[in-house]
């Protein structure tokens, strides 16, 4: 891939430019777009923090599905465990146990979840996308059974837990209103950063890598496949389960179905993400642009008032639009 | 086409392409009134109704009605309702539990946009909230029940206390039924409802069928929504007991109700709400709010219609 001559030839290296920073010129362009149509409303510090809040549940659920999505490997029932981790949570504060027992609980919840879709792909053999969409209807099924169906909320969800999500780290004041740094926005970016470390900076972000490239050279070369992927699917679950406490924080409520739109949203914003790697690997800072192009549609198109069906079918086409461009990019290539 | 060529072309396609899908958007006008719908549940015909008559209500007066529907997702309308409230529109009208989009709510106060209900719950945070009465709808059917027996009869009731509109309709029927001394309640069943409430309301029906064996030992069933009526009807036809004239009674007037009822073979009477009514008070009280009027009612009813064969035709055509 590195073809760069010795003497830099303009034209090229704009074209290696676009085609490594093209998924971010196109964002920054949606944003340019949204700040000229709505001047005095889209482009102020309430509403971007605004948007890093509503982008935070889907964003650490986009982060830690990229874990697995570095291997080749998918999570489809990222959605389904946040509903479970999120009801499970609701239920144990409905039996009065301390905030964070019921915390606690969703994260187990979360990392046994995670170790059983690994050993269904890692042991057991079954390709991810049949074992992981196997235990989304497990994980959604044990969901409605605890719950019996039935939605939590009011006194059962402790002011104490519900409150997070309305807080923050006072930013200063505009007008007369103060400003926070959303509590949300800070799980987001702490989630980031730890999977951008384990990701980027670690030996087992390295291997993870390895095998998504090729497994079977990975696994000669002394790489513990089986291993490396347990712990992979891991850090998805519980990265489904903290996103379906925060959930649970800023509804106030919990149901057995309110995570399920995430995971393909998750999923189409690390394809978003990966179009920005050379080699078409996903890497969580891609995957944080994927998740803010998201965010920042919803945010503006609402905004525009275009019809919620259009929003829809927009937001579908720009992403079907980035990655098939991408994937054109590299077969020219 | 050369690599680096076909690189920027599809840059430049990218982009030009995010901008022309949104050349529509240069046409909404900014300056007239705003209305934003938020709602998770527009796919519910109930609520079509409402919004449709809000639109109409709306656009008469001048307004831009923006309909948002998050389909099923009550996060997504969380932050739809900080989006419209940073957009600064004039009015947001909710159809939605508002103790789950509460943090939405405050974003609107926040902004000084004042909120609306529609169907949605009383809330301190909205300036009222328009439905209709649960009280008044199971007061309707359990009149029609007492009036139909003359005052005089074995009922079953199914009733379902753990959710709170519901329970509104038992103990108002409880109560009338109650005040008719000859009235007995030989059964106040809460059915399984994760199946959709017509089974195991069947299945409990039969079991009462069974204990009760003799013609006219039960004289009516008054059920506090449709389904458990329904399930009762399907017992009674299986049991071949629809010849002994038991009054059956629902509430909310679904479709398979409505067809049940035309049918005429025992199930009597149901209560419409008047969805069509709702949307447009809800558009009155905007109007009025918007024009510097202090509305004092948390809660604005519109009322419901009892309907039974005489004016069933009417509501199965709509």
């Amino acid at each position: 891939m590195n073809t760069t001559p010795s003497i830099p030839h303009p034209a090229r290296q704009i074209g290696r430019i676009l085609r490594r920073f093209g998924t971010l010129i196109g964002f920054f362009a949606i944003v340019l777009f949204f700040w000229s149509q709505r001047p005095d409303t889209f482009m102020t510090v309430r509403n971007w923090l605004n948007i890093t809040q509503q982008i935070s549940i889907l964003g650490v659920v986009a982060f830690t599905m990229t874990v697995v999505m570095v291997m080749g490997d998918y999570d489809l029932s990222v959605g389904a465990m946040a509903s479970l981790g999120g009801i499970a949570a609701a239920l144990l504060f409905q039996q009065e146990m301390p905030v964070l027992t019921g915390i606690a609980v969703a994260l187990l919840i979360g990392v046994a979840g995670g170790l059983l879709n690994g050993v269904l792909v890692s042991l057991v053999g079954i390709t991810p996308f049949v074992a992981t969409l196997g235990m989304l209807t497990v994980f959604s099924g044990v969901a409605f059974f605890i719950s019996e169906g039935e939605t939590i909320f009011g006194r059962a969800i402790p002011e104490q837990f519900s409150d997070f999500a309305r807080g923050g780290i006072p930013l200063g004041t505009i007008g007369e209103q103060a400003v926070l740094l959303p509590n949300l926005t800070i799980v987001a970016l702490l989630v980031l950063l730890a999977v951008w470390v384990l990701l980027e900076q670690t030996t087992f972000g390295r291997r993870l890598y390895a095998i998504g490239g090729n497994k079977e050279a990975a696994r000669l070369g002394g790489v513990r496949l089986r291993l490396l992927r347990l712990i992979a699917f891991a850090v998805t679950g519980v990265g489904a389960a903290v996103a379906g406490l925060m959930l649970v924080s800023r509804l106030a409520s919990a149901n057995p179905t309110q995570g399920d739109g995430l995971m393909l949203d998750a999923i189409a914003a690390v394809f978003l993400g990966m179009t920005m790697s050379e080699e078409g690997e996903p890497h969580v800072l891609g995957t944080l642009v994927g998740v803010l192009i998201l965010g920042v549609l919803r945010n503006g198109l609402t905004q525009l008032a275009i019809d919620s069906y259009v929003q829809q079918i927009l937001t579908g086409a720009i992403i079907i639009l980035a990655v098939t461009l991408s994937r054109l990019i590299r077969r020219a290539s | 086409m050369s690599r680096r060529k076909f690189q920027g072309f599809i840059s430049v396609v990218f982009i030009v392409a995010a901008l022309l899908s949104f050349g529509a958007a240069g046409i909404v006008a900014q300056d007239d009134i705003t209305v934003a719908v938020v709602t998770p549940y527009l796919a519910q015909p109930g609520t079509q109704f409402m919004v449709e008559a809000f639109q109409a209500a709306g656009e008469a007066n001048g307004w831009t009605v923006n309909v948002i529907d998050t389909a099923g997702d009550v996060a997504a309308a969380v932050s739809r309702l900080e989006d419209v409230a940073a957009q600064g529109v004039d009015a947001i009208v909710i159809n939605v539990d508002p103790a789950q989009v509460s943090v939405g709510l405050e974003a609107a106060a926040a902004a000084g946009i004042p909120v609306f209900g529609m169907d949605a719950g009383a809330d301190a945070n909205l300036v009222t909230n328009v439905t209709s009465n649960g009280y008044a709808m199971a007061a309707e059917t359990a009149t029609y029940v007492t009036d139909r027996l003359n005052g005089v009869g074995r009922i079953v009731m199914f009733t379902f206390d753990p959710y709170p509109p519901v329970q509104k309709r038992g103990i108002i029927a409880d109560a009338i039924f109650a005040n008719s001394p000859d009235i007995e309640i030989i059964d106040r069943v809460t059915p399984d409802v994760t199946d959709g409430g017509i089974a195991d309301s069947r299945a409990r029906m039969e079991a009462i069928l069974a204990a009760n064996p003799e013609a006219g030992s039960i004289s009516a069933v008054w059920a506090a929504w449709d389904q458990p009526a329904l399930g009762a009807l399907q017992a009674i036809e299986a049991a071949g007991r629809e010849g002994e004239g038991i009054v059956i009674v629902g509430i909310d007037a679904n479709p398979q109700a409505l067809d049940a009822i035309a049918a005429g073979n025992g199930f009597e009477a149901s209560v419409a709400q008047d969805f069509t009514g709702i949307g447009g008070t809800v558009a009155d009280a905007v109007a009025r709010h918007l024009a510097g009027e202090i509305i004092g009612q948390g809660v604005i009813y519109v009322p419901t219609v009892l309907v039974t064969a005489a004016n069933v035709a009417e509501f199965i055509s709509e």
